[in-house]
């Protein structure tokens, strides 16, 4: 960061926020419009019911709950990246760190809807919290899904958190270089900060506590989503090694998003290259090449455990995900997950922007088509033949999974232009301090 | 509060020159500083003797706080409602490991921002803060300098200011 110096830092932060121009408002008009459609296929789903997704008897999980997985596995490496690679002190985090952590809160508000969408009856979504209640019952503790309800809560409201604490510094530079009304919004959201050593002393040590407690939640959130599958004994869903295969899966993931909006960030404000440069970019696809791995190992091992487990259903069912009738999704699956980082081992190619970005877009897709086969997969192929079943998108699902993406990149388009979408105090933090001497202390 | 203070208040280019000023008054002692940066730095906390922060004590508080009500909350509910489930007893501890988990943390995170919150309120009541219109306007503390205030007497002003000029202070202002 040769040419990097604090007041640099400012200038390129606050060159982010000036107020949009035509492209952003181009590409603002195609994500309402996507969010639109979300919302006017679900308004169809309320008054007509669930007829219009293509949820059936026997796959009563089906796009929504793959989209749920896959959101929650999209928030997994904003917190993975501020929180575990704070408490390592990994070199690349802190230039990628703020925009992931805002891609984790927005993916997670987004995957929270999903469940609400999925039961229908949207009105009774309160059911799922313990409350006294006029029946005098309570919710169900030994039930995996109710665990998922606390595990996605909490994991929301500590990655806000964490989120808006990291935040509340970079307020206050922001406030400092405005005037007007600009400085009166950010000094209230600076909550009053000035960058004394009585603030900083308590600060510091509450965010690497913030770091240490987020740290096993990334564990913990994709794990017990998976138990919402491996508690039950569906075939396909049964099985121990899901917890650590999604979550792997879901930094994979995460990471591919990281550059899949990241690498446009770069692209349309100049002075960012010089603070998130390609070494970071590149680790992130090192973390992709690392994770991919493990998710095709997972792949492998799962059919090596239907054949050696000598179960009838599991060899079935795993016998019906590459040759039965959604054999297409398994496929896809493969090639995206498994074929396509494969060229990330060759740095040329880790190193080469558009390459990188097509890569992530294609574990992308290959991850939603992850979920989609453990989701859809397993409850059309289970015990007994008689109860098999097919399944086939519907518009309604298909507009309101659309409207989730616009839904997802309205808020971060809108975080681009009103919040620091680079962590200022930890750029400079990073930084040589300016000293008079040679040497740094 | 700002109208009770007195003292020097002092800016610095450079965090050398910063944290020599700071050594130097703490030797001569000059306790209560109140340092300002744009960014933490371990030197100006090396220099400040590594004030320790009361924290992690609030944290662990709302870790056991969280626990107990996940306890409380399933008991009850348990023994309140007999749902029975494939035959596992009706208040199950292996069970309850997920939920004990996430409250256990979700507790722990709003005890964490809460007494930092007041903490830091409680470390800047106690230590004063200019209250000059020159200080008001100076703005370049989250930007690119450092600043110090030392609280002092009348008659401790021209050491405390030979000591910050000593150092190469970019600008002193006395405060009385």
């Amino acid at each position: 960061m040769s040419n990097v110096t604090y007041a640099s830092i400012n200038d390129d932060i606050l060159h982010s926020m000036r107020p949009p121009g035509k492209t952003w408002f181009a590409s603002m008009a195609i994500i309402l419009t996507m969010l639109g459609m979300g919302i006017f296929a679900f308004g169809y789903q309320i008054r007509h019911g669930m007829e219009g997704s293509g949820i059936n008897n026997p796959i009563g999980w089906g796009v929504y709950i793959t989209n749920f997985v896959f959101w929650v596995g999209i928030g997994h490496a904003g917190t993975l990246i501020s929180a575990v690679l704070f408490l390592v002190r990994a070199p690349f985090r802190t230039s990628i760190y703020r925009a992931s952590e805002a891609m984790t809160v927005f993916a997670v508000m987004t995957a929270a809807l999903f469940p609400l969408i999925h039961i229908g009856r949207v009105w009774n979504f309160y059911w799922l919290i313990p409350y006294p209640n006029q029946r005098l019952l309570w919710v169900n503790f030994k039930s995996p899904l109710l665990w998922d309800v606390f595990a996605v809560n909490t994991y929301m409201s500590v990655s806000i958190l964490f989120f808006l604490v990291g935040l509340v510094p970079d307020f206050a530079v922001v406030r400092d270089e405005s005037k007007g009304l600009k400085r009166l919004f950010y000094g209230i959201a600076a909550l009053g900060f000035r960058g004394t050593n009585h603030e900083w002393k308590h600060y510091m040590r509450a965010y690497l506590l913030f770091a240490a407690i987020a740290t096993p939640l990334v564990f913990s959130v994709h794990s017990i989503v998976s138990w919402d599958f491996a508690m039950s004994s569906i075939p396909g869903w049964h099985t121990t090694i899901f917890p650590p295969y999604f979550v792997a899966g879901a930094i994979f993931s995460g990471c591919a998003m990281v550059l899949t909006l990241l690498l446009p960030l770069r692209a349309i404000f100049p002075g960012f290259k010089d603070i998130i440069k390609m070494k970071d970019m590149e680790a992130m696809a090192k973390m992709i090449m690392f994770t991919g791995v493990i998710v095709t190992y997972a792949y492998s091992i799962e059919f090596f455990i239907a054949y050696y487990s000598g179960a009838k259903y599991e060899k079935a069912l795993f016998w019906f995900r590459p040759f039965g009738e959604l054999k297409f999704f398994f496929f896809l699956m493969v090639f995206c997950n498994c074929v396509s980082p494969l060229p990330l081992w060759i740095k040329k190619i880790r190193t080469n922007v558009p390459a990188l970005f097509l890569i992530s877009i294609l574990v992308n897709i290959g991850m939603w088509m992850e979920r989609f086969n453990i989701v859809v997969t397993s409850l059309a192929h289970d015990f007994d033949p008689y109860a098999w079943g097919s399944y086939t998108f519907e518009w309604v699902e298909i507009w309101i999974t659309i409207g989730s993406f616009g839904w997802f990149s309205m808020w971060f388009f809108i975080f681009v232009k009103i919040m620091p979408s680079l962590a200022v105090a930890e750029l400079k933090e990073a930084l040589v301090p300016p000293m008079r001497s040679a040497h740094h202390e | 509060m700002s109208k009770q203070f007195s003292g020097v208040w002092a800016t610095y280019e450079f965090l050398d020159d910063f944290c020599g000023a700071i050594r130097e008054l703490r030797d001569s002692g000059f306790q209560r500083l109140t340092t300002l940066a744009p960014c933490p730095r371990h030197e100006i906390d090396h220099a400040l003797g590594n004030p320790q922060s009361r924290v992690p004590f609030f944290t662990l508080a709302g870790m056991f706080c969280g626990f107990s009500l996940a306890f409380t909350l399933m008991t009850f509910m348990s023994l309140d409602w007999i749902l029975p489930v494939s035959g596992k007893p009706i208040v199950s501890f292996p069970i309850m490991g997920p939920v004990l988990f996430e409250l256990s943390v979700l507790c722990a995170v709003w005890f964490t921002l809460i007494s930092m919150i007041g903490l830091i309120l409680n470390d800047l009541r106690k230590h004063g803060m200019p209250g000059s219109k020159q200080w008001k306007s100076y703005r370049r503390f989250t930007r690119d300098r450092f600043g110090l205030i030392v609280p002092c007497t009348q008659h401790d002003l021209d050491k405390v200011e030979g000591i910050l000029n000593k150092f190469s202070a970019e600008e002193v202002n006395r405060e009385a």
